[in-house]
């Protein structure tokens, strides 16, 4: 019976938890589509945020992604060769490489460098009180702090996943003229049969999605924070597991969409 | 530099990458060209499917819009060609509706003269189909046929060899077969063996009184030993009594 209980409490959590967060996106999607939201001090958060998130770590993010990205598809073409499908590259890099595996790299990179940081970020500030401060001088926490955190997201997450796509197809120009002995001109061509439009929108609306996510799940769970130090790295890692969670659950509800 | 000019470099630059690369790609698939209609037709509507890309020289160069079936029973197939490729449809161009073994059916555009005069819109060329599934299977039909002889063949073969086995097995096993002479022949050996058995029994007890007579020869040769030796002793002492004599001569009385 005791068995059957705590199946049963755990899914009861699950699922109270998938609804307070369903529930808290909602809340932020008005805000953000709501004009009065948008005032000097939540632009300048905003500003603030996407310099941390995205230009603060471009030199590095450029540096990986060259290093990853030729590295992965130097591998992914001497084995296209190796077994005799050659063909296939265009679809391989466009359909793979290009609507998959870019948004899911970026998200992971920013999910660990900025994810942790804003959950731990909102966690420290309800420990110490700051969010009932700024309440007192009735400053709105959700349009001050986590609006622009959340745009922030997919701001980043869509320009950082396009950027490492651009890399990547760069590579491709290299690494095509150096294994195939292919024409800069037939490899844009091979390029341009295989794009697909569709594929290539919902690649960016799940960039969308999953900015918006990793990082309003971090907040959410931020702002589950106690008011003792004991209960920021608990909030902490809560958060990140739910955002792996997130980021794979988007990975297979995307899938299932370009099924059908 | 100050932080809000970065950001916004940031933004504007990547911003200009994504939506130069959609217009390229929308450019090249040529979405904001001009498109020309061109209908074909097929005496069947098999193997056709709307959006089945259009090739010229392994590049596509347009896709099938529609398929319609016209009072007459032809289906019309109306290829959506955009204006840039429009130089590769010709008056004498053919269109072959290429199903192969593996992969998608496409329609494939020959032209031999890149001279000739345009493809008029309203001109209807019919559509050659090649087939390579039903071409495939007519190459493979004579092998058929020859797996379907050789299965026959080996039919037959099994047959007379069902027919020597039988008359094999009535050899073998049958009432004047080899198997039941030799279980005869064994009964007999048998039969004999068991006669053979008191014979062997008294070879055995004489063997074992044989052996106990040998033993009492023993008994009897020390015996005979031991009187040797004293027929020897008394030898050695008649024979050392003489030698102390002077005279060796012995008188009798």
């Amino acid at each position: 019976m005791s068995l059957l209980e705590n199946i049963g409490s755990a899914v009861i959590k699950l699922i109270k938890s998938f609804t307070d967060i369903i529930n808290f996106a909602w809340k932020i999607l008005i805000r953000i589509f709501n004009r009065n939201t948008y005032t000097s001090a939540m632009r300048t958060v905003l500003i603030d945020q996407i310099y941390f998130t995205s230009v603060q770590i471009l030199p590095i993010f450029l540096i990986t992604s060259i290093a990853f990205g030729s590295l992965l598809i130097g591998v992914l073409f001497l084995q296209l060769k190796q077994l005799g499908l050659t063909q296939y590259f265009g679809h391989v890099l466009m359909g793979l490489i290009v609507t998959e595996f870019s948004p899911f790299v970026t998200v992971l990179l920013i999910t660990l460098r900025s994810g942790s940081a804003i959950n731990t970020e909102i966690a420290v500030m309800k420990v110490n009180k700051e969010m009932s401060a700024l309440e007192a001088f009735r400053i709105d926490v959700i349009n001050y702090l986590m609006v622009p955190r959340v745009i922030n997201g997919v701001i980043s997450i869509v320009l950082l996943s396009t950027l490492f796509s651009v890399v990547l197809l760069g590579s491709g120009i290299l690494f095509s003229g150096l294994i195939f002995g292919m024409s800069i001109d037939a490899y844009s061509n091979v390029l341009l049969n295989s794009a697909n439009f569709s594929d290539i929108v919902i690649a960016l609306l799940k960039s969308v999605v999953f900015g918006f996510f990793i990082i309003l799940i971090p907040v959410r769970f931020g702002l589950q924070a106690s008011h003792e130090l004991t209960s920021i790295p608990i909030v902490v890692s809560r958060g990140m597991v739910n955002v792996f969670a997130a980021i794979l659950t988007i990975e297979v509800l995307s899938l299932i969409i370009k099924l059908f | 530099m100050k932080r809000e000019v970065k950001v916004g470099l940031f933004i504007v630059c990547t911003a200009v990458i994504i939506c130069l690369a959609l217009l390229y790609l929308a450019n090249e698939k040529g979405f904001f060209a001009g498109n020309y209609i061109f209908t074909l037709s097929s005496q069947s509507g098999d193997g056709f499917t709307e959006g089945m890309p259009v090739e010229f020289s392994g590049f596509t160069i347009g896709k099938v819009q529609k398929l319609e079936l016209n009072d007459k029973g032809l289906v019309l197939i109306k290829i959506k060609i955009p204006q840039k490729h429009l130089k590769w449809i010709k008056i004498d161009s053919t269109f072959t509706l290429y199903r192969p073994l593996i992969g998608a059916a496409r329609i494939i555009v020959t032209t031999d003269n890149l001279k000739s005069a345009a493809l008029p819109e309203d001109k209807i060329p019919e559509v050659q189909i090649v087939n390579d599934i039903n071409d495939s299977i007519e190459k493979v039909q004579p092998l058929l046929d020859k797996t379907t002889q050789i299965a026959e063949n080996l039919e037959q073969v099994s047959s007379k060899i069902d027919v020597m086995a039988g008359k094999a097995d009535m050899h073998v096993f049958g009432s004047e077969g080899t198997v039941p002479q030799v279980n005869k022949i064994l009964k007999d050996v048998n039969g004999k063996l068991e006669r053979l058995n008191p014979t062997i029994d008294n070879v055995n007890k004489i063997s074992t009184e044989a052996s106990e007579g040998l033993k009492d020869i023993g008994i009897l040769r020390s015996n005979v030993d031991d009187t040797l030796n004293a027929v020897e002793d008394v030898a050695k002492g008649v024979d050392s009594i003489i030698s102390t004599k002077k005279e060796p001569e012995i008188k009798l009385p």
